[in-house]
């Protein structure tokens, strides 16, 4: 745009301004018909251009800082590796006025109440299909036509309790409907991500204009699903896919925002149709599940056979009543792509209204006469799957896109047409409205679609007051999957009056809602026992590594009996010594990482990016480390980084259940590993140096020299590493850590019979409270290794199956 | 005819499961004017800690069971008489072939047997050019639906090889019909295929097959198999009809149906998911009797 009259140095908005070229025949949110700019947006605009250079990437800067610190990413699909991505956020959020949102909420409620009306009768008694406003052929053959649940009323007596829109502002200004999401909607956790991360960028601005806050829309949809639930006792959970789906992050981020469990389908029983989920106290009534899962993996037993995510039975308890599913299971039928083709009539059949806000048109190529007029007009639609329920912008399957093939087809778009017409559907290309994003400094127009959220209140629906954009790379409509390099935006409803500030926690008016009281799923808690284990496993085998590396170095590469002695023990370990570092430290912490990520909803941001960072240095050691000093120094890197680690767990954590399981795998892990080495390093025909090398792999040489005024003899170094109640690399010092955590898990109640895992700690704790020194030999400590290995097993069996 | 039927299946498994959930469609159907269920048990041993009893989408009759405790074995019993009807022989009223995709067209509903669930693609019957142009080959004038369905499943007996030991349940369709041999499931799965691909409606039927011995011998003792065969839509005035392409014959009195559905995963005779890991055997023994009135 070019303002008339001044120089563009002499005003700093025209400068800002200087690169944003509207298109012709296309809206724009910033610009207006006239060429002026949009009232909504000129304080952002105006408090921008006044900044400096520095200033806006500092800003920026800013932004990006808190969505790493966060840890939000997305996971691509497609890549070798599936690889978590950095958020692609644009640093300018979208402005809508407030009296257009309004007009835009009214219409998309009116949407979700048609869908839901669609629903019902789809999953009842079909009168649509008998009345001729929706083809059988489009029930019948829809994958997410759910057979089983033909006939099954909700429970809550409605289908849909949370839904999004993707819309976008066609050529003539309106706005228009281009995706109905109800299975199960992503985007919503991102959209407060967004937020927060915006608000970084333009803290002291955001202060002072009236944006709609969001926290009031999670603080009534979270409130609307726990007066779903049963009674006070049963729960509200989040079902997830797990860590490879591409939208992990947010369903652990809104499970801690919400304060709700993250459960993956393993975690959840059926009971005589009762929904549980497996805990360390036994299985407990969940009667709310907000799924994240799309429904043909959500029972093997009568749905996809073939899914390991879900849990079998589920639909069972489904048709019991006793839980309510957000959304019902089978709702997903209604993003079918050619449905929209009929909405517009089901909405004057059904309401008597027109739709307020159209959707894209569509036509079937089912129908002959629609079939035709695709063909004819080919060149300005987007040809496709029609029970397609991905975006518009996905362009999955094949399709043909304003009369070409996106794959290499040896066909005519009209033979292909005649050949698959039931399954092939006919969309009017759109060219979306335009909205300002970065390019370096300045502002340049992109194509943009929004992602409107809406949840079911008991006062009906509720529309958050903004949502996420999605912005394309390039001024071209069809490049917005954010798969393929679009940014996402913050969006921001601007009142003219000032708004309320809203938080989660609500104000203080009529009954209070109590947290609902904590219980750790045996999963859950499986994971954390093997993060500590794994981790404490890693810092072991790299004590003894460095140990092997310094006396390598010292004697000059060559084997010494000690030397020949350690590389055999580490050997039996699965740990070679002869190359760099070797794989099983490698795996171990891979392995650490893994069950980290299940873990993730419970678990502190900066201990995950303290892991991370631990994997990347430990992936580039691998290629460079070489044996000797190199390998020692870079052991010792490693060695800070594990205790950065520890110490950001164990320091932050919250001391309930699940730091109790992650410290016992920890102080379990630190037993065995102090009892096989001393079991090898005590023995009278270990080599020279062997006592002095178990100290040092145990970190206590100079607690040994304050402690002992000799020389370490077997004696001293067992006193040290076994007996010793107060050196925290004593394996009585772990075995008392161990069942004080016991104690505290659920079932350990004092005034009751012990439970065969406090007999077993028991029992391990009295017999080496009994020895000496010189009674612990090799024999006690080798049976001592099996009872600690059995104390693993009944852990395993009490509580984390 | 009056039948008595005996069926035992035990599963054997490696390792304890500690929990498992299963679907079982066993007993034979009551299907007024084709077949009725004089009477019928299912027992299982151990006994399952959960029973839940339903009818299907299609109509069949499903048990859904648990068992929460260690076990290794499960063993189902089914001990059932039934009356299945003489079919009268019928005219062919089916319409002709081009003509049958407008009268599926026209047909407004989702019901279970509408014919629009059995057109497409279903989970162990995907539509293949190779069993299309199998079909097509076949069928080569505009003849009538009735007539289509039997020279297909007439082609395939002709052309497939009845072999026990190539397949499994768990082979894939198109794997069998390439190398043209493979059971019961096999070749109805096939026919299936081969009928929808030029737009007839088809399901799959699992039953019971009375075998009668060769002459001069005794039938013996729990030799009888469950069986399969295909059900297909005629148009709107005739219906459906089942025709079993293993034995190249429209059924009759001596076939016993347990239940019908899009193919195979839809009428398993018992799909279970359990908790545990190893292998699992199964054995089965069948008798279908029949008593002399």
């Amino acid at each position: 745009m070019s303002q008339q009259g001044k120089k563009a140095v002499d005003d700093p908005v025209a400068l800002l301004l200087e690169d944003y070229k509207t298109m012709k025949d296309v809206p724009d949110e910033l610009i207006g018909p006239e060429g002026n700019i949009r009232p909504v947006w000129s304080s952002l605009i105006a408090a921008l251009s006044k900044m400096s250079h520095e200033e806006i990437t500092l800003r920026k800067a800013r932004g990006d800082q808190y969505l790493r610190d966060a840890g939000v990413f997305y996971r691509q699909y497609g890549t070798q590796d599936a690889a978590e991505r950095d958020w692609p956020l644009s640093h300018m959020p979208v402005l809508i006025d407030e009296e257009e949102w309004n007009k835009i909420s009214a219409g998309l409620s009116q949407r979700a109440e048609l869908l839901e009306q669609v629903v019902a009768d789809i999953y009842g008694d079909n009168q649509l299909v008998a009345k001729g406003h929706l083809p059988a052929s489009l029930v019948a053959n829809n994958p997410e036509w759910l057979r089983p649940l033909v006939g099954v009323k909700p429970h809550s007596d409605h289908f849909l309790h949370f839904v999004a829109f993707d819309i976008g502002r066609g050529p003539n200004g309106e706005w228009w409907v281009i995706g109905d999401r109800t299975q199960a909607p992503s985007g919503a956790g991102f959209a407060l991500e967004n937020r927060i991360a915006t608000t970084r960028v333009y803290a002291d601005h955001y202060a002072r204009s009236n944006v709609f806050r969001l926290a009031g829309f999670f603080r009534t949809f979270r409130d609307a699903l726990l007066a779903l639930r049963e009674n006070d006792d049963s729960r509200v959970g989040i079902l997830t896919p797990g860590p490879m789906n591409d939208t992990y992050f947010e369903h652990a981020y809104i499970a801690r925002y919400l304060g709700f469990m993250l459960l993956e389908g393993e975690d959840l029983a059926v009971r005589n149709g009762q929904l549980m989920v497996r805990t360390v106290a036994g299985l407990r009534p969940v009667s709310v599940l907000w799924r994240r899962l799309d429904a043909i993996w959500a029972d093997p037993l009568e749905l996809d056979e073939s899914s390991r995510l879900g849990t079998a039975g589920l639909l069972g308890a489904v048709r019991s009543g006793n839980v309510t599913m957000v959304n019902a299971l089978g709702t997903g039928i209604l993003e079918t792509r050619a449905l929209m083709a009929f909405l517009p009539r089901i909405c004057k059949a059904l309401t008597g209204q027109p739709l307020a806000i159209p959707n894209i048109a569509t036509w079937w190529c089912g129908q002959p006469k629609e079939r035709q007029y695709v063909k004819e007009n080919a060149q300005r639609m987007t040809i496709g799957n029609a029970f397609a329920t991905r975006p518009l912008f996905d362009l999955d399957d094949v399709s043909a896109v304003a009369g070409t093939f996106n794959r290499d087809i040896k066909q005519t778009i009209e033979s292909w047409i005649d050949h698959g017409a039931d399954h092939l559907v006919g969309q009017e290309a759109v060219t979306l409205s335009t909205t300002p994003a970065f390019d370096g400094d300045k502002l340049v127009p992109r194509p943009m679609n929004l992602r409107v959220f809406l949840a079911r209140t008991a006062d009906g629906w509720q529309v958050m007051p903004g949502g996420f954009a999605r912005i394309g790379p390039s001024s071209d409509s069809a490049a917005l999957a954010l798969q393929r390099g679009g940014s996402v935006a913050d969006v921001w409803v601007v009142s003219k009056n000032p708004v309320p500030t809203e938080t989660m926690l609500g104000a203080a008016k009529g009954p209070f809602t109590r947290q609902q009281p904590g219980v750790l799923p045996s999963r859950s808690a499986d994971n954390l026992f093997w993060l500590g284990r794994y981790v404490e496993r890693a810092e072991h085998t790299i004590r003894l590594l460095r140990a092997y590396h310094i006396r390598l170095a010292e004697s000059g590469s060559e084997l010494t009996p000690l030397l020949e002695y350690l590389g055999e023990f580490l050997e039996s370990m699965d740990t070679e010594v002869a190359e760099g570092l070797p794989n099983s430290v490698i795996n171990t912490l891979a392995s650490a990482s893994n069950a980290a990520g299940h873990v993730r909803d419970r678990f502190s941001v900066d201990g995950w990016l303290a892991l991370d960072d631990l994997s990347k240095t430990v992936r580039g050691m691998s290629k460079t480390a070489t044996p000797g000093d190199d390998m020692a120094r870079a052991m010792s890197v490693l060695l800070r980084k594990l205790s950065g680690f520890s110490g950001l767990v164990h320091e932050n954590m919250y001391r309930f259940t699940s730091w109790r399981f992650l410290s016992i795998g920890r102080s379990l892990e630190r037993a065995m590993s102090l009892t096989n080495l001393l079991s090898a390093f005590t023995d009278a025909t270990a080599p020279d140096g062997s006592l002095d090398m178990a100290i040092e792999v145990a970190d206590s040489s100079m607690t040994h020299r304050r402690r002992y005024a000799v020389a370490t003899n077997r004696d001293t170094v067992v006193d040290l590493l076994a007996l010793d109640p107060l050196n925290p690399r004593a394996i009585f010092y772990q075995l008392n850590d161990i069942s004080g955590h016991i104690n505290f898990l659920p079932g350990a109640d004092q005034n009751r019979q012990l439970t065969p895992l406090q007999r077993t700690i028991l029992q391990a704790h009295t017999s080496l409270e009994l020895h000496t020194p010189s009674s612990l030999d090799i024999t006690a400590l080798n049976s001592l290794s099996g009872e600690l290995a059995s104390l693993s097993d009944h852990l395993s069996a009490a509580y984390l199956r | 005819m009056l039948y008595d039927i005996k069926l035992k299946i035990t599963y054997k498994y490696d390792n304890d499961a500690d929990v498992s959930r299963h679907i079982v469609r066993l007993v034979p159907a009551d299907l007024p004017g084709e077949q009725r269920l004089v009477a019928g048990t299912l027992t299982i041993r151990p006994k399952p800690d959960e029973w839940i009893n339903r009818v299907d989408f299609f109509g069949n009759k499903n048990v859904e069971l648990a068992f929460l405790n260690l076990h290794r074995e499960i063993t189902f019993s089914v001990q059932a008489r039934i009356e299945r009807m003489d079919i009268i022989s019928f005219l062919d009223m089916s319409p002709r072939l081009s003509n049958l995709a407008s009268e599926i067209a026209g047909y407004q509903g989702v019901g279970s047997w509408a014919p629009h669930h059995f057109v497409g693609p279903s989970l162990r019957v995907p539509i293949d050019k190779s069993t299309t142009e199998y079909a097509r080959n076949i069928i080569k004038d505009d003849t009538s639906v009735l007539d289509a369905i039997k020279a297909i499943g007439s082609a395939l007996y002709r052309d497939m090889r009845y072999d026990p030991e190539a397949t499994t349940v768990e082979t894939p369709m198109l794997e069998a019909f390439k190398c043209r041999h493979g059971v019961c499931q096999d070749f109805s799965h096939i026919m299936i295929a081969c009928l929808r691909g030029i737009g007839i409606p088809a399901g799959y039927v699992s039953g019971f097959l009375r075998t009668i011995p060769p002459p001069g011998k005794t039938r013996l003792e729990g030799a009888d198999a469950m069986h399969a065969w295909v059900r297909a839509w005629c148009g709107s005035n005739m219906g459906w009809i089942e025709f079993d392409p293993t034995n190249d014959m429209l059924t009759g009195t001596d076939h016993v149906v347990i239940a019908r559905g899009r193919d195979y995963s839809d009428v398993a005779p018992i799909k279970g998911v359990m908790r545990t890991h190893g292998e699992h055997t199964s054995k089965q023994a069948v008798d279908v009797i029949p008593i002399k009135q």
